[in-house]
């Protein structure tokens, strides 16, 4: 018996543009079993960031329905969702967003020190990621010094550091070259083989068909799947 | 964590070196200003703290009722310390403490020494001046006895014992002997002598000081029992005064109230006169420039921190995504803005290590003798700069915090006007402090200028004053420093302009024709003095020899004590009578008001007599030119009269102006404050006018590109801060006028404050500001607009 790990019910999000209300994303309904690893596709503008940003609750729904793990996220309170997310979430950007002025060991190592895990134990899950990767050489160095497939490859290990169940990836491959870009695929198949549900927003054909499901959106709707 | 935090607060440092450095200058700069204030005011308050009994020390200080005036005087008659000690059991001991000269007499050599008191036996039972030799209890108990310091041991004796030695005093029948020796007084104590000589040495002989109910000269001071309150005693005191000098007081028309002054409290809130005195307002005011120099650095620091949270903005973002919670971010803020200000801490411990010695130049006293010799200070400092950077770091720290990931992570974030009014709020206020403080700055050295040059009413330049002991030997050095070419006359005084004199019990004949009792200032002259301060006659005539009676039965009083006396014109005081310290005659002339003390003060009513007995100053009008000849001239006709006296001579103009010493180190203290101020203020607006310049570069740019020319670039990044410090000029000018009118308010002659000085100020501002700010612009108006927008 395969878990659901998240659910929209007719899930909304408007913004408000001046003095017209535009809606991102309507009427969403999505169910996300455990070990899945699925890719979001559209054009520029289609909602497929805003839909990631709102499941990992760095955004929220203006309305509907969303249960992550069977708890209500769409009535819970910001601090609560945080420590949702911090718990269950990793996240993977397209710009990699690493922390310039720490070096990769640093930076991998942050999540663990915002869930207070001991001195010696992050020592251990840092110098396993960095082992996985292949990153020990580098671990030293600051994200200037390294190539866009590295920088990429450290985002990763630190979204993969606090064990959790779901990777979001907006665009990950999207500032990388051709090769780089396999790399990071073969790697998140590799992970979701390991049992890491992973949802990935792509403008990529290719790398659409890593995963095991695809959703087409366009102008905030889901128009297949 | 902390150490994560840490290894991002310095590597964030070290990466924006320009603004680090700016941040850090400029906090230091401003703790640097605040310590020194803190020393300051610390040693303001320490004054007369060091005596483990000084809360039980009171000064006895008098209200005296005339019929023409009050006076409220420092000092009290001289019976009144032995008898309120006699008859009040709470009073435990007093001691009186009088000023005297003593002259020195080594190997036939003369010695003036001036830092003397004569004081009561009870002298260090009061006081804990510390004593190094001798027998503190019995050391003053003997007519004689001498209590030295130990410069003046060294001075005498070198290493020799100096207890038990003999001394010869000139004038006295005995020799005096060292009974104990010292150690020097410290600078903050109202009681202020190099040299004790017991109070019986004067009272011992059937004695007048002892007697003289009317006679004040001495500060008395009491010591009494715990638990008195010094109301009740106060209230006792008229009762007593009435048993002991109820008739004299009746019979003389002055009444005379007793007061007591918290011993601790007399140097900085009493207003009467006393050897050392201070000034509540200068604490308060000094204080209040600390804490702003110190908002003014903090308002730096927080207004380059906020201008740049873009810049940390995707870290933030990063950080929340990756599980970061808003508190911690905000301590993660607050805690870098707690190591800058540690790191400023560090560098304004070394600034006022090497400010130290300048600052007490220019306070005129050791407010220090060194930064570490009192460690609490430090403390102190150290805990202000956690204060500093806690709060300084609360405003960036809850910006930065708030921010929403998934805006800031987009790439479009931008800060927006967010902050900018306060940012430019807090620009406003600096300002308006900065600029106020010059145009106090001005109004105080105008003042000063003002009191200067102010017509005196008499001529102070090029006027040698000697001090000489009065006598057939003065007028005979008189008058063979009379032939000396250069000098182009003398005469003989016991006061001058600005160096204090005797007040005497007067009755003089007023208009009602009854015999008006006053206590009036009293100048002993000659014949040629009037003439020769360039004193104007207002009615009457001046003293004279061709009038053998002056010498004994002629006063000339000023034209203050001709309204005094009620008398409409000074015409009319001519041909009064006047009885005064045993002499008694009538008026014969009106000399116009001359300021005969600071512009502070209105010119108060005097008498003038001669009296040859009295006139212990030689004045010696020389020639401008070639004044170190003449100098050495009249020297070397001392050293012929008097070889064995020592050669001192003042100038007139510089005792006069010695007078204004404290409103100069004020003013002094003030400007460099002021300068300071401006000075952070610039740092501030360097750091924001580089940060808008950096922001505007792809803008510059762009303008550039489509034929902006140098002059307009640089019009259009300077206007915005220009118009900040002119809204900051308009903001101070009613503030700086209303606290400089009240600041003048103190002085009875003042300037008026002018409306340049304002615009003096403004101006001067302004083209501070424009000189900070247009020196970034340039750059940024002069770069190539191709890099700016490759960079994109």
């Amino acid at each position: 018996m395969i878990n659901t790990l998240l659910s929209l019910n007719e899930a909304t999000r408007t913004v408000n543009s001046g003095s017209n209300k535009v809606t991102l994303l309507n009427n969403i309904n999505l169910d996300v079993k455990e070990g899945e690893f699925i890719s979001l596709m559209g054009p520029s503008g289609s909602g497929k960031s805003t839909l990631l940003n709102c499941i990992g609750m760095l955004d929220s729904f203006t309305g509907g329905g969303y249960t992550f793990l069977g708890e209500p996220v769409h009535a819970m309170k910001d601090k609560n969702k945080s420590k949702l997310y911090k718990e269950y979430i990793g996240f993977v950007f397209q710009a990699y967003h690493l922390i310039d002025e720490l070096n990769v060991y640093e930076n991998i190592e942050t999540p663990l020190l915002y869930k207070n895990v001991k001195s010696s134990e992050r020592k251990a899950m840092v110098a396993d990621m960095l082992d996985r990767f292949n990153i020990v050489g580098k671990k030293d160095l600051f994200p200037i010094q390294l190539s866009g497939g590295q920088q990429q490859l450290v985002g990763i290990a630190r979204a993969l550091i606090g064990k959790p169940k779901l990777i979001l990836a907006d665009e990950p491959t999207g500032n990388l070259n051709s090769k780089q870009s396999e790399e990071i695929m073969n790697l998140f198949s590799e992970l979701n083989k390991e049992g890491v549900t992973i949802i990935q927003a792509t403008h990529s054909e290719s790398n659409a068909s890593y995963g095991s499901r695809i959703i087409n959106l366009l102008d905030g709707n889901i128009v297949s799947e | 964590m902390i150490k994560n935090y840490i290894k991002i607060a310095l590597r964030n440092l070290y990466r924006h070196k320009g603004f680090t450095f700016l941040n850090i200058i400029g906090l230091a700069i401003g703790m640097t200003a605040g310590f020194l204030v803190l020393l300051y005011v610390n040693f303001e308050l320490s004054y007369d703290t060091m005596h483990s009994k000084s809360d039980s020390i009171y000064r006895v200080v008098a209200d005296i009722d005339t019929p023409s005036e009050k006076i409220e005087a420092g000092m009290a008659a001289w019976p009144i310390g032995p008898n309120i000690n006699k008859e009040f059991p709470e009073i435990l001991n007093f001691t009186r403490v009088n000023t005297e000269d003593l002259t020195f007499v080594r190997d036939g050599k003369k010695f003036l020494e001036e830092d003397v008191i004569a004081v009561d036996s009870a002298f260090f039972e009061i006081f804990d001046f510390k004593f190094i030799k001798g027998n503190k209890k019995e050391s003053l108990k003997a007519p004689n006895s001498l209590v030295i310091s130990e410069t003046i041991a060294t001075k005498y004796f070198g290493t020799d014992n100096p207890i038990g030695q003999n001394i010869i005093l000139e004038n006295f029948d005995n020799p005096a002997i060292v009974t104990g020796v010292m150690e020097a007084i410290p600078e903050n104590s109202q009681i202020q002598a190099d040299i004790l000589i017991s109070m019986i040495t004067y009272t011992a002989a059937p004695s007048e000081r002892d007697e003289q109910w009317g006679n004040y000269g001495p500060s008395i001071y009491i010591l009494t029992a715990n638990g008195t309150n010094a109301k009740n005693l106060e209230a006792k005191f008229p009762d007593f005064l009435e048993k002991k000098t109820g008739d004299e007081m009746r019979e003389s028309k002055m009444f005379v109230t007793l007061f007591l002054e918290p011993f601790e409290d007399v140097y900085l809130r009493s207003d009467r006169s006393g050897y050392v005195s201070g000034d509540m307002n200068n604490v308060y005011i000094f204080s209040i420039i600390g804490v702003f120099i110190l908002l003014i650095a903090s308002i730096n620091f927080i207004n380059l921190t906020t201008a740049r949270s873009a810049e940390r903005a995707k870290e933030v973002g990063i950080r929340k995504v990756v599980g970061a919670e808003k508190n911690q971010l905000a301590f993660q803020f607050i805690g870098e803005s707690i190591i800058i200000c540690l790191v400023a801490f560090v560098v304004a411990v070394g600034l006022t290590v090497l400010g130290l010695p300048y600052f007490n130049e220019l306070a005129g006293k050791t407010v220090s003798s060194g930064v570490f010799s009192e460690p609490i200070n430090i403390l102190y400092l150290f805990i202000i700069a956690i204060i500093i950077g806690s709060i300084a770091g609360i405003y960036p720290a809850t910006v930065l915090s708030s921010f929403k990931p998934v805006s800031v992570l987009k790439g479009s974030f931008s800060t927006g006007t967010k902050g900018v009014f306060l940012r430019k709020s807090l620009v406003v206020l600096q300002f308006t402090i900065s600029i106020s403080l010059i145009i106090g700055t001005i109004v105080i050295y105008n003042q000063m200028q003002f009191m200067r040059n102010q017509e005196l009413g008499f001529n102070k330049e090029h006027i040698l004053l000697l001090p000489t002991e009065a006598g057939s030997g003065q007028e005979a050095l008189r008058s063979s420093i009379a032939k000396i070419s250069s000098v182009k006359g003398t005469s003989l005084t016991s006061s001058v302009p600005g160096s204090g004199n005797p007040a005497a019990y007067s009755e003089i004949e007023n208009k009602q024709g009854d015999l008006q009792v006053a206590n009036l200032d009293l100048y002993f002259v000659n014949e040629d003095y009037i003439e020769q301060l360039g004193m104007t006659m207002a009615a009457g005539r001046a003293f004279s020899r061709d009038f053998p009676s002056d010498s004994s039965k002629a006063m000339i009083i000023n034209e203050k004590a001709v309204s005094l006396l009620g008398y409409a014109n000074a015409q009319d005081a001519i041909g009064a009578d006047y009885q005064q310290w045993g002499s008694s005659g009538e008026i014969i002339g009106v000399v116009k008001d001359f300021n005969f003390r600071s512009l502070q003060e209105e010119i108060s009513p005097i008498t003038m007599r001669l009296d040859p007995t009295g006139t212990n100053i030689i004045t010696v009008k020389i020639d401008g030119n070639n004044v170190s000849q003449t100098l050495a001239s009249i020297e070397e006709v001392w050293q012929t009269m008097k070889p064995n006296d020592p050669f001192q001579y003042y100038f007139l103009d510089e005792v006069f102006n010695n007078q204004y010493e404290a409103e100069e180190q004020f003013g002094d203290l003030f400007l460099n404050f002021a300068l300071l101020a401006i000075l952070i203020s610039c740092l501030g607006l360097l750091g924001l006018a580089a940060y808008s310049t950096m922001q505007r570069k792809r803008e510059i740019g762009i303008r550039k590109i489509v034929g902006a020319s140098v002059g307009s670039i640089i019009n259009l990044l300077s206007k915005e801060f220009i118009k900040l410090v002119g809204i900051a000029f308009v903001i101070s000018t009613p503030i700086a006028w209303i606290l400089m009118h009240n600041w003048l308010e103190d002085f009875a002659y003042k300037i008026n404050i002018e409306w340049w000085m304002f615009i003096v100020a403004g101006l001067g501002s302004i083209i501070i500001a424009l000189i900070t700010v247009s020196f970034q612009a340039m750059k940024a108006a002069t770069s190539n607009p191709v890099e700016s927008l490759k960079a994109e």
